[in-house]
């Protein structure tokens, strides 16, 4: 069973986004904020991330950076999921390597299931 | 005269820096309210898809409106979003056939409840010919009316009467609808400024009514967008008329 992080400060977000995830088949852990983020990407066995990038402490692109700067979780593939959808914000994820920039009230959770398919296809 | 020039700038500084501050408000807003309509938007498609149990025929529907309203909400604030970020607004259009006839008493429905808290009328006169359905971005269009007779209820008085009239214009084959006040009117040196980005008017702050000043200016830009155009008529303490032209074809 492939095992997703999602790192989403709206707990009620992360509510739904673990359910649905859960009900198609995936082995769901969660973090609210950066700090939490960082010590959970060390869980062996996580194949994607799922990543808000307006948190509590740390902004999603600095957790990106952290994550791409720490060997042991480097290649970890990060889908980024958020309701900013500047070409900059855009721009800024592709350049630190996100497999997937989705707006989140622009997709169904269905749709966001499909993306994460492709995304681990990848 | 260099004092003059001194201070002309400084104040042009100043509202720039005003013009940012409400932008950055603007985008805080609007990624607040993305983030609930996230959660509306697919908590009702999972009622739609039965992720909750079994639903009736009814019950679908409702969820489906509901849905389809949501969707719209998203959209309007994308647009926002567009309008306040783009140098040169930029509003994306999704074109079907509307009747519009149809979409303005659909609209005056929706401010019952405002009109019958401040007892005023809406009066959507019946047109005098037939109208003719026109391509348009109905969500947008609907911003559009929606807009105008909002600012026209809030400056509005009691038992105020406002009026809506449809009509086409045959030489330059454009519809024309019409919405009148009788409220606080805009003031000659106002009227430069009233689609400007975050412009409000004196006497409209004064009356302690609440507004961004983005109202007009995205009603206008979403009308040039399609080809059509707004203006108005006013006189101070006498009402306001705004036109709103728009293609047939």
């Amino acid at each position: 069973m492939k095992k997703i992080l999602i790192i989403e400060d709206d707990l009620f977000l992360q509510g739904l986004e673990a359910s649905k995830l859960t009900k198609s088949g995936y082995e769901i852990i969660t973090a609210k904020d950066g700090t939490e983020a960082m010590e959970k990407i060390q869980e062996p066995g996580i194949d994607l991330v799922l990543l808000d990038l307006i948190l509590p402490d740390f902004n999603g692109f600095e957790i990106m950076k952290k994550i791409r700067e720490t060997e042991s979780v480097k290649n970890i593939p990060i889908l980024v999921f958020s309701n900013l959808s500047e070409e900059k914000d855009v721009e800024q994820a592709k350049a630190l390597g996100s497999v997937d920039f989705m707006v989140k009230s622009n997709f169904t959770l269905d749709e966001l299931v499909m993306h994460i398919e492709t995304a681990l296809k990848k | 005269m260099h004092d003059d020039i001194e201070k002309l700038k400084e104040e042009n500084t100043r509202l720039q820096k005003i013009i940012v501050v409400k932008s950055d408000l603007i985008s805080i807003t609007a990624h607040q309210l993305r983030t609930s309509l996230s959660a509306v938007k697919w908590i009702l498609k999972m009622f739609a898809d039965k992720d909750f149990g079994d639903i009736n025929d009814e019950q679908k529907e409702y969820i489906n409106k509901a849905l389809t309203s949501s969707e719209r909400m998203i959209a309007v604030v994308s647009n926002l979003l567009a309008l306040n970020h783009a140098d040169e607004p930029v509003v994306i259009l999704e074109p079907e056939e509307v009747d519009i006839k149809m979409l303005i008493e659909d609209t005056v429905v929706e401010f019952y409840g405002e009109t019958h808290k401040k007892n005023i009328v809406i009066e959507f006169q019946e047109p005098t010919c037939d109208i003719p359905a026109i391509q348009c971005d109905k969500d947008m269009i609907r911003v559009v009316l929606e807009s105008i007779i909002e600012n026209a209820i809030k400056y509005s008085n009691p038992k105020d009467k406002i009026l809506i009239t449809l009509k086409t214009n045959t030489e330059n084959n454009t519809i024309i609808i019409c919405i009148h006040d009788n409220g606080i009117g805009i003031k000659e040196e106002d009227k430069k400024h009233i689609f400007s980005k975050f412009f409000r008017a004196e006497n409209a702050k004064k009356e302690g009514v609440t507004g961004s000043g983005l109202g007009l200016f995205i009603t206008q830009n979403i009308l040039q967008q399609h080809g059509g155009s707004i203006s108005f008529e006013s006189t101070e303490n006498n009402g306001t008329t705004f036109f709103v032209t728009l293609p047939i074809s």
